[in-house]
């Protein structure tokens, strides 16, 4: 199987074939590896690259995203099969002009710093969120409108709910 | 001795004293909230009430459910470990009229040290120095003004009831005070029901050093040196060691006698912190004392040997100080890192969630202090401290190499923790070298990081690559007919051949 990987800026071709027992047959940049991966927990590996062993902790984010920890090392990237790639390539989604607020983690809504059809510019505070003791307050990526609020304050909201919109 | 102690806690620090009273084979009494039936604490302990709901504000933190649970279950003294009750004189005042011990000092010391501008006030009168700044809450905002500008900027804003690094504004310039003062204000409200704050000068680039205190009934005192706090993330410290490296015998020596002076001064009783700030030329000033049980008092003990919390039982028991001063020796180096639910990608922000999976590490010289276990959903309601790990080695290179194996051994999976970040600190040359102040983690730390080279990228690219292949396998396997769909068991994504063959 085919995979593209997005790494800021640069693109890295990595394709995975299954070649018995927990081998496989990796090719990066044209370059072949055999490596022997065992899944040791729900996303953790044990990697063995050659011989050299890692635990590689793997967690998805939406969006096809990736943060990948190995030894205190964050990597982030984006990766996905060439299929799906080409998919949402001819799909050419232009969500620009938008921009939900979402919740980064699970918490309270404590206040909220605007109302529907209030001007925000970018940067600007809307929303304060509190989670373990602390609150933290979320910002509008985009000057706009703010569209819709979908939460009270005083609720508790899930991570990635949506919060408010702004246009 | 006590029969029996309630330990008015939840998480790593009720799990910490819970350990101290059964090795004294005190039986205990753990509290929890209607979140934390499954919580460590409740199930570590000998008997267990519940509390009330989730929020603290309707069960930690309600002296009339406390003191039932203590009257119920017969228990003789009670232990608050840190935050919640612990340094609360109202609930000080209501133990002793229920004739139940708090393990800990007087509603009278807790009253003095607890005001921060009272304390100053009466650490000042038994000669130990201070920081420049009031001495009583602000009254009004022309006071915020005058003070700032007699004293001069940078200034601190500080919540009188405060600690752990809430209700605490910097301001640099007269443009911001007014805006800092609202927040800390509001900030030191909710977090402490109290809005008043008092003005200090704001000391440049200090380091954070304290001295751990042990007094009993009888009069006695010991210091048990210094802890080094000044790796700090948002005035909150993060990693702690004793010894310092700054800290001369000399200096340890007039620190250790200050802060049993500031003890004496309000007959402290029990296990106490002074915290000082020390600057450039070494001078020291008392900041604050910590009327509890620290977070970070583990380092202390490894080097010391000493046992606090079963030191504070003892000395609540009535019993005198089991150590005299002269018996006291740092040993080695200690260094603790805590570990937080927070994600250091993305700006530490909390992560409570379920640990699916957990590795503790071992091996000579390792502590773990933690209130965890694979399958504990970390809840969103309390402090996102879920662990301390604690390195011991001769001296502090050791200790750091130590520290740097054992978190390269942590595993925790489910939920983002600051393992990551406490592993680049152990390799950064700063920290290593000792040359560091309070502002290090976010002035230079976190500058240095974004441009340092990740090590392995092949290797993470690869895996992730492998784990989305297996993913699109299993769904495709999944989707055959006769094979049931659902939650795909860990036992699928062995890949032994012979047990299952890929379609």
């Amino acid at each position: 199987m085919n995979y593209v990987a997005t790494i800021g800026e640069r693109e890295v071709k990595v394709t995975v074939e299954e070649i018995g027992g927990s081998n496989y047959k990796v090719t990066l940049d044209g370059r072949d590896h055999v490596v022997d991966a065992h899944r040791v927990a729900n996303r953790l590996w044990s990697v063995l690259y050659g011989v050299a062993s890692f635990e590689v902790d793997v967690t998805p984010v939406p969006g096809d995203e990736f943060e990948v920890l190995i030894n205190g090392d964050c990597h982030k990237f984006s990766l996905m099969n060439e299929q799906r790639r080409a998919m949402i390539r001819a799909g050419g989604k232009g969500a620009a002009g938008k921009a939900m607020v979402t919740s980064p983690m699970p918490g309270k809504v404590v206040k909220l710093l605007v109302k529907e059809g209030e001007e925000v510019q970018a940067g600007d505070g809307v929303i304060v969120v509190e989670a373990m003791k602390m609150e933290n307050e979320l910002k509008s990526a985009l000057a706009g409108k703010v569209k819709e609020i979908f939460v009270k304050e005083g609720e508790v909201v899930e991570s990635g709910a949506k919060l408010l919109l702004v246009e | 001795m006590f029969e029996k102690i309630l330990i008015a806690n939840r998480g790593e620090i009720a799990v910490r004293v819970l350990r101290a009273c059964k090795e004294m084979g005190i039986p205990t009494v753990a509290v929890f909230s209607e979140v934390d039936r499954r919580a460590l604490h409740t199930r570590y302990a000998d008997e267990a009430y519940c509390i009330g709901p989730p929020p603290a504000r309707e069960s930690y933190l309600v002296i009339d459910k406390i003191i039932g649970v203590a009257k119920a279950s017969g228990a003789q003294a009670i232990h608050p470990g840190y935050g919640f009750l612990a340094e609360n004189p109202l609930f000080a005042d209501r133990c002793e009229r229920e004739k139940i011990k708090l393990i800990g000092p007087s509603a009278y010391a807790m009253r003095t040290m607890g005001s921060k501008t009272l304390a100053r006030k009466t650490v000042r009168a038994a000669g130990v120095p201070v920081v420049p700044g009031t001495v009583d809450p602000i009254a009004s905002e022309e006071e915020v003004f005058r003070v700032a500008k007699e004293i001069g900027f940078p200034v601190m804003l500080k919540a009188t009831a405060g600690g752990g690094g809430k209700g605490l504004r910097l301001v640099r310039e007269e443009a911001e005070l007014r805006s800092s003062l609202r927040m800390a204000k509001s900030e030191a409200k909710s977090a402490f029901s109290d809005d008043s704050v008092y003005i200090e000068k704001y000391i440049e680039n200090p380091r954070h050093v304290e001295i751990q205190i042990l007094g009993d009934q009888h009069g006695n005192y010991v210091h048990l040196c210094e802890r080094e706090c000044s790796i700090q993330r948002r005035h909150q410290k993060v990693i702690e060691e004793s010894p310092s490296v700054i800290i001369t015998p000399e200096i340890r020596a007039a620190m250790g006698k200050v802060a049993i002076e500031a003890a004496r001064a309000v007959k402290y009783e029990g296990a106490g912190t002074c915290e000082f700030l020390v600057d450039r030329k070494r001078n020291f000033y008392f900041l604050e004392m910590n009327t509890r049980l620290q977070v970070e008092h583990p380092v202390t003990e490894m080097v010391t040997g000493v046992d606090i919390v079963k030191e504070q039982i003892r000395v609540a028991a009535g019993e005198p100080l089991g150590i005299r001063q002269e018996d006291v020796k740092q040993t080695g180096h200690a260094i603790e890192c805590r570990v937080y639910a927070e994600d250091p990608e993305k700006n530490f922000i909390p992560c409570p969630g379920t640990v699916t999976s957990l590795r503790i590490p071992g091996g000579p010289g390792v502590r773990d202090d933690s209130g965890m276990y694979t399958g504990f959903e970390i809840p969103i309601y309390y402090d996102p401290i879920i662990s301390k790990l604690v390195a011991w080695g001769r001296d502090r290179t050791e200790a750091i190499a130590r520290m740097k194996r054992a978190l390269a051994e942590y595993v925790v999976t489910g939920v983002k923790t600051t393992i990551p970040f406490h592993i680049r600190v152990m390799n950064n040359r700063h920290f290593i070298a000792g040359d560091f102040d309070t502002n290090f983690i976010d002035k230079v730390f976190f500058k240095e990081e974004e441009t340092r080279e990740l090590r392995n990228e092949e290797v993470a690219l690869v895996t992730a690559a492998i784990q989305v292949y297996a993913e699109e396998r299993n769904r495709a396997v999944a989707q055959r007919p006769g094979e049931a769909a659902g939650p795909v068991s860990m036992w699928k994504y062995s890949t032994r051949p012979g047990i299952r063959k890929i379609g």
